[in-house]
């Protein structure tokens, strides 16, 4: 029977998520193509140099981009060729569009997935020990260490980090090879400087998050409960006090995770030159390649609601009083 | 072409490949003992090129990476000397100016074997860069004005190796344009002739895979935003003879910021980078590396808007020369600069052929840096009050302060710090400066681009006399660029139908001059010289723009590479550089 109104909860998600990508994807499309930038604009100060006519070299660069159809049109255009698996030519890269998100996706994807590993994993036992530990020397300590980790631009400690372990103790490399094996010891240790830097900030947020949860949680009379009937300290720490904790956890975890591709990731991967998603998005926005911002904010829209729909689903696992009808 | 783009982007390291003739003591040195051996790894920021498509480019890095496998017809070494390529002989110029003879090597072989020929050159002018279908945008570079219409220049096959490029106008500098020209293989571009998408989208020109020997590397991969891959070329038909090139790869690696892109050099993680001014000391005293300061064609320039919806007084040139008189050129050189940079009083480079500084006012150093005479200038053109101390402070007509709008763009710190020591030079008189840092596009859409108010024109960077920016400004700090061969190509920022004249200056005197440097008479190198000597005075007179300061820009090796000869066009030998 949980099974059943979980299904029927998944394939409504589904859907609903089927239109709200559309939504999006057309308001990104007509938004990329109404502005007043055009992907012609970066010809425009070389034209002027040559006294040439920027208007007429701009009119004939969009017609050969199919930019000059009508918006209907090329709306049309768009979503048959993407039906078909056809995200449209990179006019920044010169490349399809398909291919460049194929071969950049999984630099952001390591890094984030690691990252948000080291994170969570990290951030989830030093809070769980905080909170137990209360008030002690570790407790301020970790408190101290949390809030210097929050505030620490992580940009800034990206090039600190390259400068210490890269430069003056020559142990990393100063930038991350791509020519790695991918599932490779080499991979990883190329990966641990950008997955501190990524990870820091996060794992001091979940720190917090997490010794604040616990706390709120020990106070509750199930604790009490759980400790007269004898159970072990560490069970009743581990199964009952963190699996309530865990509910908003899961919530600011996952919220990160949606939304860090094209935030935070972005910044390590300028620090470490990791050519990801996020590189690849941000150089797309400057220089006007409608083709990949569309798909990049396609992409990015699918992620958080992959990302929402998994949190919800998890949220039935953690507390089965939960129910969405 | 691509020396067009480079005068536009300051201070571009173009790397194209050269050969030298073996020449050079270096080669004739021991060449036979240099091995072939590594990889070159060159750090970069600043962006990834666009396209290996070179004919569809618009930035300066695209043609970079293309130059690594394509060469041109001919390059200059750091004291402009021709250094032929592709060339078999340097250009023949007919007495009358108007027939140019080009012959080509022949050697010179695509991909397929099959050898590189005259018809492949003007198939690519005629067909390609002329043609509507393809819209190549700088065609304008191969068209001339007869009779009030543009008209394309005639390319015309000889013979297997020769070629004609036949022009209507006279148009001296018009040689350099042809020394940048690279070829596309007809047989394969004819497949694509009349197919824009088709040819945009073409695997053999985006991957490069044509070029036969007509380059020191091949194409090997390009990862966007990460690694630009070539890989030596055996067949380069410059370098059989030498065994040029001397390195196994050549990898052109990104980096996001200066920062990490200097860090990689000093950990040895690459072979060479280019090194901020405030890095120099530090890197100068690494042992394993090598710093080389050389001049650059970048200039930094404070424009002076002379348009309506500047202070109006900008339109007299001896307001113009008084706060010209009131920066010190040497504090931005010394101090903000930090000595990488010299005075400059004109628009033509240090290094160019065509300099001099006979009769060029030096605003802004000796005798033409008093602060007290450029106040007494402005008081007696009614700006200003005296004080009870006999001093002078500027004012506006009502005596009220005058206050100026300086824009620069924010990001760069050097700009940064020299728009604020501008800002205290003024304050000395009286003139209170709003510094406003805006973002490029923004300074561009918002402060350089013009239209005439009330009119339906599309914003461009001239407009008209009587076009004005979006907002308001007095000042703009920013940089330009000079060809030291072609220094004529600078009549789009000052003469008066200029395409980047966005100060609204207009002089029909400089008009003239730029024009009679485009025309027959230039022909004569002799008249040349004098026309740009008087260009240079009369511009450094006029001060349509305050001349700040001539950039030297700082490369850093790893202390193994050698045949490294520093100089304005320091790669242009780069395939004769080695590890040691």
């Amino acid at each position: 029977m949980r099974k059943s109104w979980l299904r029927d909860y998944i394939i409504k998600r589904l859907l609903y998520s089927i239109v709200i990508a559309w939504g999006i994807l057309t308001i990104t499309f007509i938004l990329v193509r109404v502005g007043p930038s055009s992907p012609a604009d970066k010809y425009l100060a070389n034209l002027a140099a040559k006294g040439h006519d920027p208007a007429q070299v701009i009119a004939a660069i969009e017609a050969r981009y199919g930019l000059d159809k009508p918006i209907l049109q090329q709306y049309g255009e768009y979503m048959l060729n993407l039906l078909q698996g056809n995200w449209g030519w990179s006019l920044s890269t010169s490349m399809p569009v398909m291919e460049l998100i194929k071969r950049h996706w999984i630099y952001s994807f390591q890094l984030i997935l690691l990252s948000s590993l080291f994170a969570a994993v990290l951030g989830i036992l030093i809070g769980i020990y905080s909170a137990v530990r209360q008030y002690t020397k570790t407790d301020y300590a970790f408190t101290f260490l949390s809030f210097i980790g929050i505030s620490i631009p992580n940009f800034w400690l990206g090039v600190m980090l390259i400068l210490i372990f890269s430069v003056k103790l020559g142990i990393f490399k100063t930038y991350y090879d791509t020519t790695l094996p991918l599932f490779s010891l080499a991979n990883l240790k190329a990966l641990v400087l950008p997955v501190i830097t990524l990870g820091t900030g996060m794992l001091a947020a979940y720190v917090r998050y997490t010794r604040s949860a616990m706390l709120e949680n020990l106070r509750k009379p199930f604790v009490v409960t759980a400790r007269a009937k004898g159970l072990p300290e560490h069970v009743v720490i581990g199964k009952h006090v963190f699996r309530n904790a865990l509910l908003p956890l899961v919530t600011i975890i996952m919220f990160d995770l949606g939304s860090i591709v094209f935030g935070g990731a972005y910044l390590t991967e300028i620090v470490f030159g990791i050519p990801g998603l996020g590189q690849v998005s941000f150089n797309a926005i400057f220089a006007n390649d409608y083709p990949v911002v569309v798909a990049i904010t396609l992409i990015g829209t699918l992620v958080v609601l992959l990302v929402n729909l998994t949190t919800d689903i998890i949220y039935t696992y953690l507390d089965p009083r939960i129910r969405y009808d | 072409m691509r020396r067009k783009v480079v005068t536009i982007v300051c201070a571009v390291l173009a790397v194209i490949c050269l050969a030298s003739g073996g020449m050079h003591l270096s080669c004739s040195q021991g060449r036979g003992e240099i091995r072939v051996k590594g990889v070159f790894i060159e750090g970069q920021s600043g962006g990834d090129a666009e396209t290996l498509n070179w004919i569809l480019a618009a930035d300066a890095t695209s043609f970079s990476y293309v130059g690594h496998t394509l060469d041109s017809l001919a390059v200059y070494d750091n004291n402009f000397n021709i250094q032929l390529r592709c060339l078999a002989k340097d250009i023949e110029v007919s007495p009358d100016g108007l027939v140019y003879t080009i012959t080509i090597r022949d050697d010179l072989r695509w991909s397929d074997g099959s050898p590189v020929t005259a018809e492949d050159y003007v198939y690519t002018l005629k067909n390609l860069m002329f043609s509507d279908w393809l819209n190549y945008p700088y065609k304008g570079d191969w068209q001339e004005e007869v009779n009030g219409e543009k008209v394309f220049v005639t390319p015309e096959v000889v013979n297997q190796t020769t070629f004609t490029i036949t022009r209507k106008t006279v148009y001296p500098e018009f040689i350099y344009t042809l020394y940048d020209l690279t070829p596309y293989p007809k047989y394969i571009a004819q497949k694509y002739e009349g197919d824009a998408k088709a040819f945009t989208q073409a695997p053999e020109f985006n991957n490069l895979s044509y070029t036969g020997n007509l380059g020191p590397y091949r194409f090997k991969e390009w990862n966007r935003n990460d690694r630009f891959v070539v890989e030596r070329n055996p067949d380069y038909y410059l370098g059989k003879d030498v065994g040029a090139p001397y390195f196994e790869q050549y990898i052109i690696k990104l980096f996001g910021t200066s920062a990490t892109r200097q860090a990689a050099l000093e950990a040895g993680d690459i072979t060479y980078s280019a090194i901020e001014p405030e890095q120099v000391a530090k890197f100068k005293g690494l042992p394993d590396i090598k710093v080389y300061t050389v001049p650059t064609r970048g200039y930094t320039i404070l424009a002076y808007n002379q348009r309506a919806n500047g202070w109006e007084r900008l339109r007299h040139k001896e307001v113009r020369q008084a706060l010209s008189m009131a920066i010190s050129k040497h504090a931005i050189a010394q101090n903000i600069l930090l000595g990488f940079a010299e005075p400059a009083f004109s628009f033509i480079p240090k290094v160019s052929p065509w300099y001099t500084e006979e009769g060029v006012m030096k605003y802004g150093v000796d005798e033409l840096h008093d602060k007290q005479k450029a106040a007494e200038i402005l008081y007696q053109l009614g700006y200003g009050i005296k004080q009870a101390d006999g001093t002078i402070k500027v004012t506006d007509k009502d005596g009220k302060l005058l206050q100026l709008v300086l824009v620069v763009n924010v990001g760069s710190k050097p700009a940064e710090d020299m728009a604020f020591f501008i800002r205290k030079e003024l304050l000395s008189l009286g003139i209170e400066t709003e510094i406003k840092l805006v973002p490029w596009p923004t300074l561009l859409r918002q402060y350089v681009m013009n239209a005439v108010p009330g009119s339906k024109q599309e914003p461009a960077y001239n407009n008209g006399p009587d076009a004005v920016s979006q907002e308001k400004w007095d000042l703009i700090l920013m940089g330009f660029g000079t060809d030291p061969l072609a220094p004529s190509g600078s009549h789009v920022f000052f003469a008066s139908d200029g395409g980047l004249n966005f100060m609204g200056y207009s002089n029909p005197q400089v008009d003239e001059l730029f024009a009679r440097a485009r025309s027959k008479e230039a022909l004569d190198k002799e008249a040349r010289k004098k026309i740009y000597a008087e260009l240079s005075r009369l511009l450094s007179e006029e001060q349509p723009v305050n001349f700040l300061a001539f950039h030297r820009a700082n490369y850093g090796f790893r202390k193994n590479v050698m045949g490294i000869e520093p100089g304005v066009n320091m790669g242009y030998n780069y395939h004769l550089w080695y590890f040691e």
